[in-house]
């Protein structure tokens, strides 16, 4: 039960950093995605049965303020997801650097994979500009870390996380 | 008859196929959700959302309001910062030229006391805001200082318009915390001044509404439109050497005329006029 509200916290927490971020670097044109940082640090940290809802259910969040398209951002995360999972073999996600990039080539790959999807499905092109994708990975990249520690701190030593 | 051999089973990790079942649906559900018509349930919740995170919302429209003033204060701070090193370099070569003014002024009180003429001293006074305007009378102002402050009637008034001194007025009236200004435009106000370029003298009028005036100008002058006006030294009130204005045009309107009548710009407009400097004891004239 206390996980559970640690958890809702922790999204809670995750839509207003990533609406705060959108918000301050939109001004300099980047697409920041914090929110897909808090995803990728839910799945290094939970178990996969929480790490998948949860990645799944950051993207369906994106999804309900998107006009185009529905579910393009939850299938984009959990691609994440499985990446995540899938790494997490080979990555320790304890040290700053392999979560710097993994998050860095996962907010770049998901907008591009956005962006696949929206043309396939919508036949509209929402591809937010080289540079924009570019610097947002990045400045998302410079923050993986607090993130990562964050969602650590909350959840590390609880009955859903990995290392219990 | 030979037991059936059993086909050996391919061995299979338990565990596999479940750890692929939770993302595999999740990626079926999300396609599904692309590729099904869900507009009306898709709007209901956007709705119900919309009113869950407003607070939300709010705090990160609150964040990032924050964060953009914080930007813009450092931007501030950092012209602050530039604006103060300039400033200061202002104040070094203020110091220079306040130095050299005063070895300009001791050479020249030598030379006068050599040439033995009545040596002009340095103004005194005081600083005083303009405290109160009479709507009928736009150039006549009150000031916030009297004979308090050592403000005696027939004082020079000057004051600072484009970093440049000029004549403003004349104190007329005294009470012990206000003092009544009239201002160069008033009808009733008059000055002995000279023209720069040849330093004829004449008397300046002010003339209300119309351009204020230099009369009895001499005939042959040679006046330009610019040339800059001063107080003269045979004033009965005014220290010598105040910027009065600039020279705007000559009437050539009077026929018969004996002398030139001169149309000068004030440099100190009325309408301007916020802070005054009242030039104390006869502007050192006794």
């Amino acid at each position: 039960m206390w996980s559970a509200v640690k958890l809702v916290f922790l999204f809670v927490l995750a839509t207003i950093v990533h609406w705060a971020f959108a918000s301050i670097f939109s001004y300099w044109g980047l697409s920041v995605n914090m929110i897909l940082a808090f995803a990728a640090a839910f799945c290094a940290v939970l178990k996969p049965a929480c790490g998948y809802p949860m990645a799944f259910l950051c993207g369906l969040f994106l999804d309900f303020f998107g006009t185009k398209l529905f579910g393009n951002n939850a299938f984009t995360f959990t691609v994440a997801a499985c990446v995540v999972y899938d790494l997490s073999g080979r990555f320790d996600f304890d040290a700053i650097p392999p979560q710097m990039v993994t998050v860095f080539g996962l907010t770049f790959l998901g907008g591009v994979l956005n962006s696949l999807l929206f043309w396939w499905f919508a036949s509209t092109d929402m591809w937010p500009g080289f540079w924009s994708l570019l610097g947002g990975s990045v400045v998302t990249a410079l923050f993986a870390p607090v993130v990562f520690w964050a969602v650590r701190r909350v959840m590390g030593k609880c009955v859903l996380s990995r290392q219990v | 008859m030979l037991p059936r051999k059993k086909s050996p089973k391919k061995h299979t990790e338990p565990g596999t196929k479940r750890r692929f079942i939770l993302p595999v649906s999740f990626l079926l559900l999300s396609f599904l959700l692309m590729i099904l018509p869900l507009e009306g349930f898709v709007s209901s919740v956007k709705a119900v959302l919309a009113y869950v995170f407003i607070p939300q919302v709010r705090l990160a429209h609150g964040t990032a309001k924050y964060a953009e003033d914080v930007s813009q204060t450092v931007r501030e701070l950092l012209d602050a910062h530039r604006e103060n090193r300039a400033l200061k370099q202002e104040i070094e070569m203020t110091k220079l030229l306040a130095s050299q003014a005063e070895s300009i002024l001791d050479e020249n009180g030598r030379l006068t006391e050599i040439l033995q003429l009545r040596p002009a001293r340095r103004w005194t006074g005081v600083w005083a805001k303009v405290a109160y305007r009479e709507p009928t009378q736009w150039n006549t102002v009150i000031i916030d200082k009297g004979s308090r402050d050592g403000i005696r009637e027939r004082s020079a008034v000057i004051s600072m318009e484009a970093g440049k001194e000029g004549l403003a007025g004349v104190v007329v009236e005294v009470t012990e915390n206000t003092a009544k200004v009239l201002l160069v435009r008033d009808e009733d106000f008059s000055a002995a001044v000279y023209l720069e370029r040849g330093q004829e003298e004449g008397l300046l009028v002010g003339s209300g509404m119309r351009p204020v005036r230099i009369k009895y100008i001499p005939l042959l002058t040679h006046v330009e439109k610019g040339d800059k006006v001063f107080t003269a030294a045979t004033s009965s009130i005014f220290p010598a050497g105040i910027l009065v204005g600039e020279v705007s045009g000559v009437r050539e309107d009077e026929s018969f005329q004996t002398a030139l009548t001169v149309n000068v710009e004030p440099q100190v407009h009325s309408s301007a006029v916020k802070e005054v400097f009242v030039i104390l004891g006869n502007g050192g004239r006794e």
